[in-house]
């Protein structure tokens, strides 16, 4: 069992999420996230993460391409694809100090300080998914008030994803 | 170009794919397009008693005609009855397409009077469903419904149609051709081809193990050419039977849990299995694990999701049944020639001969076997089996010789008792001068039996054979068998009098009780001239044997006498 990225070209058609996540959800399959976008051609591109075995992934590759509006599943390798994910979070109302310290590590970490309202900040960090994860970790659970994470998208690196 | 509204327009798209039959009810949210059928002679709408059994004959007269069937319901309740006999057909690859009324699209998601979300409903349950939002989205709806359920490995397909599309008013064009980016892979890869064909030619003890993909493809006359080829034996899935004619000498009949013992025996001591359109069902396995043990597996499927599944596949083939048996054949006829093995040939026979069932009781109550032996001596070899679930079901599957592909009909992966009633009617409403005989059981029946309305108004004459043993046969079985013989539940008891039931509907019926009965009463009920009960009194004791329990192994089996 290891983490499995499936990016999915379907059409963008009523319902088209439902039919995917409910094939993961019938195998007792969590997946740990799924996003969606639309690429020039109007088509959809949704990319899944999940965690499971070589002959379980397999057969959902499977099980997906069975699917009227998908056309077609590539399975991709962390090493062979870019990922990224951004995350928006606020933080409860800070002290002066506490305040330029925390700016500090946003800016350290390559994120923006995006609003500073009543004391509150509001800031983004976009990159992969370890950076994103020590940001967060380094701010710590009793100063985050709020996060928004998009999860996270992969590009193929190859003009052909492995499949 | 003319307005024409969505009912109008639904109706015509139906008709260009060919559609001359409907089965349905109508209801609030379908009435314009009832209102178009009312004056549309060339499609003929049969007023089914219930939902479930439009559905189920469709599907039994898309199994019988090997075209989709197609019935129709209003929204909500109507829709919702649909639902078992759609998944029916889902889990057995038969081609129905669904149409239902919905709330006017404005409507949708409040709860309105008889909404049902029915895109989620039937969403796990189709090969894919549509709610349509426009007229024009309709008619291509309608064209794409009825290719997908062809397509590859054959399913039911739903379209929702909301009130507001019946009634409004649109130029509609009926598309010649759409586009559905998705394509099936139907030509074998040759390679797999060249690898099959390799190990066929090493192999000793080949058997072929048939699936209604090869029923589906057409692909009998390969499949028979093949064993003869390699002097192998064939045995099939519930699903299969019918794909090579059972009187041929090659054919071992139904493999798994209440298979022929010749049939488990020949895929125990096999050294290759080659399976064709056959999904390795846990009922046709038993268990995985030890299935075909000394064999290496060939796998051929349309759909590539079953194969490795369930049963590990030394050589998958992902296409379509006929072409690839026809490239196997190829390959083989040009090589060297192998030809019979003769050994194997000789053994298959003598297990032929000496597993051949028992069917020539004397015994009175009847024995289910005898029975089948007379229905066997009246109908001839284009006559339709449909059967419903339970005891009845397996002791046709088992002892019934079917000489040909959709001439067996039955509830395989889904056992859906009821079936096999209103499938008749299907089958009967498709090929009308076939005879067509409904094996029942008495509990079966009861869950349809409101459909013999539905016979005697559209004079649709099928004969059906109730094998009443005053049980929940199969269930009463496992009772005895595996929880001693704590019978809970499983007693029907004596009522309905099934004669005076179908005559109450203005049915023939007619009650058998005695060896000898059966052939002379079938063949009146055959030629009377309208719907037929036979209420054949059988023994309540008898099991179905031989079985493998489930998770056994095949050749380890509980035998009779
Ligand atoms: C709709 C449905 N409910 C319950 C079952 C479980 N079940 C399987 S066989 C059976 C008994 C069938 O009885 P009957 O039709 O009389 O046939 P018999 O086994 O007696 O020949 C039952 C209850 C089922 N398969 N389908
Ligand atoms: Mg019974």
């Amino acid at each position: 069992m290891r983490t499995r990225i499936f990016s999915v070209l379907c059409e963008n058609v009523a319902g088209v999420m439902m039919r995917v996540s409910r094939c993961f959800t019938r195998r007792q399959i969590n997946m740990d996230s799924i996003t969606v976008g639309i690429e020039p051609s109007g088509l959809a591109r949704i990319i899944i993460l999940f965690q499971a075995d070589d002959k379980m992934t397999a057969f959902m590759r499977k099980i997906l391409l069975r699917l009227e509006p998908i056309l077609e599943v590539q399975v991709l390798e962390p090493e062979n694809s870019i990922a990224r994910e951004i995350c928006l979070f606020k933080t409860r109302k800070l002290e002066e100090e506490e305040m330029s310290e925390t700016i500090r590590l946003v800016q350290s970490a390559g994120g923006k300080v995006l609003e500073i309202r009543e004391g509150s900040l509001i800031g983004e960090i976009g990159g992969n998914h370890e950076e994103v994860e020590r940001l967060l970790s380094s701010l710590g659970q009793g100063m985050l008030k709020e996060v928004a994470r998009s999860g996270q998208v992969y590009l193929s690196r190859n003009n052909r994803g492995s499949s | 170009m003319k307005e024409i509204t969505g009912a109008a327009a639904l109706v015509s798209a139906l008709k260009s794919e060919g559609v001359r039959h409907i089965f349905g009810i109508p209801g609030g949210a379908i009435i314009p397009v009832y209102d178009v059928l009312y004056e549309e002679p060339s499609v003929r709408h049969i007023l089914v008693r219930h939902e479930q059994a439009a559905a189920h004959a469709a599907d039994g007269y898309a199994r019988a005609l090997g075209k989709p069937g197609v019935c129709m319901a209003t929204s909500g309740p109507g829709a919702c009855n649909l639902v078992t006999g759609i998944l029916n057909a889902y889990m057995d690859s038969s081609p129905v397409v669904a149409i239902t009324g919905q709330v006017p699209t404005s409507f949708l998601g409040t709860d309105a009077f008889q909404e049902a979300d029915l895109l989620s409903l039937m969403l796990p349950i189709t090969k894919h469903n549509f709610l349509v939002k426009s007229v024009q989205e309709l008619v291509e709806a309608v064209r794409k419904a009825f290719q997908i359920a062809m397509a590859g490995r054959p399913g039911p397909v739903h379209i929702d149609l909301p009130r507001d599309v019946q009634t409004s008013k649109a130029e509609v064009k009926i598309p010649a051709e759409v586009l559905r980016r998705r394509k099936e892979r139907y030509e074998p890869d040759p390679h797999r081809v060249e690898e099959a064909v390799k190990l066929i030619e090493e192999a000793e003890r080949p058997v072929l193990f048939a699936g209604g993909g090869v029923i589906w493809s057409g692909a009998s006359p390969e499949l028979v050419e093949l064993a003869e080829l390699l002097g192998a034996p064939v045995v099939t899935s519930l699903m299969g039977k019918g794909s090579i004619p059972e009187d041929h000498p090659l054919s071992l009949g139904m493999l798994g849990m209440h298979g022929r013992r010749a049939a488990n025996l020949a895929v125990t001591e096999c050294d290759l299995l080659i399976g064709v359109g056959v999904r390795f069902s846990d009922r046709s396995t038993g268990d995985a694990r030890h299935f075909a043990p000394k064999a290496k597996i060939i796998h051929i499927d349309v759909d590539s999701v079953e194969i490795g599944k369930l049963v590990r596949a030394d050589v998958p083939i992902v296409g379509d049944a006929k072409r690839t048996l026809r490239e196997i054949l190829k390959a083989l006829r040009a090589r060297a020639k192998r030809g019979v093995r003769s050994e194997w040939r000789e053994r298959i026979l003598q297990m032929r001969r000496e597993f051949a069932p028992k069917m020539d009781y004397d015994d009175v109550p009847l024995k289910p076997q005898r029975v089948i032996k007379e229905i066997m001596e009246v109908l001839d070899e284009d006559s339709v089996v449909v059967t419903e679930v339970g005891q009845c079901q397996m002791w046709a599957a088992h002892y019934y010789t079917v000489r040909g592909p959709r001439k067996f009909i039955s509830s395989g992966g889904l056992g859906t008792m009821g079936f096999g009633f209103p499938a008749s009617l299907g089958a009967k409403v498709a090929l009308p001068h076939t005879k067509v005989v409904d094996v029942a059981g008495d509990g079966s029946f009861l869950m349809n039996s409101q459909e013999l309305a539905t016979a005697v108004e559209n004079e649709i004459n099928v004969v059906c054979c109730i094998f009443d043993n005053s049980y929940l046969g199969m269930v009463k079985q496992w009772q005895d068998l595996f929880y001693g013989g704590r019978r809970s539940q499983t007693y029907l008891g004596k009522s309905p009098d099934f004669v005076k039931l179908a005559e109450a509907y203005g049915a023939w019926g007619d009650r058998v009780t005695r060896p000898g009965e059966m052939a002379p009463k079938l063949r009146e009920a055959l030629k009377c001239g309208k719907p037929a009960v036979l209420d054949v009194v059988i023994d309540p004791e008898e099991h179905v044997l031989p079985m493998v329990p489930a998770g056994g192994k095949l050749d380890q089996m509980i035998v009779g006498d």
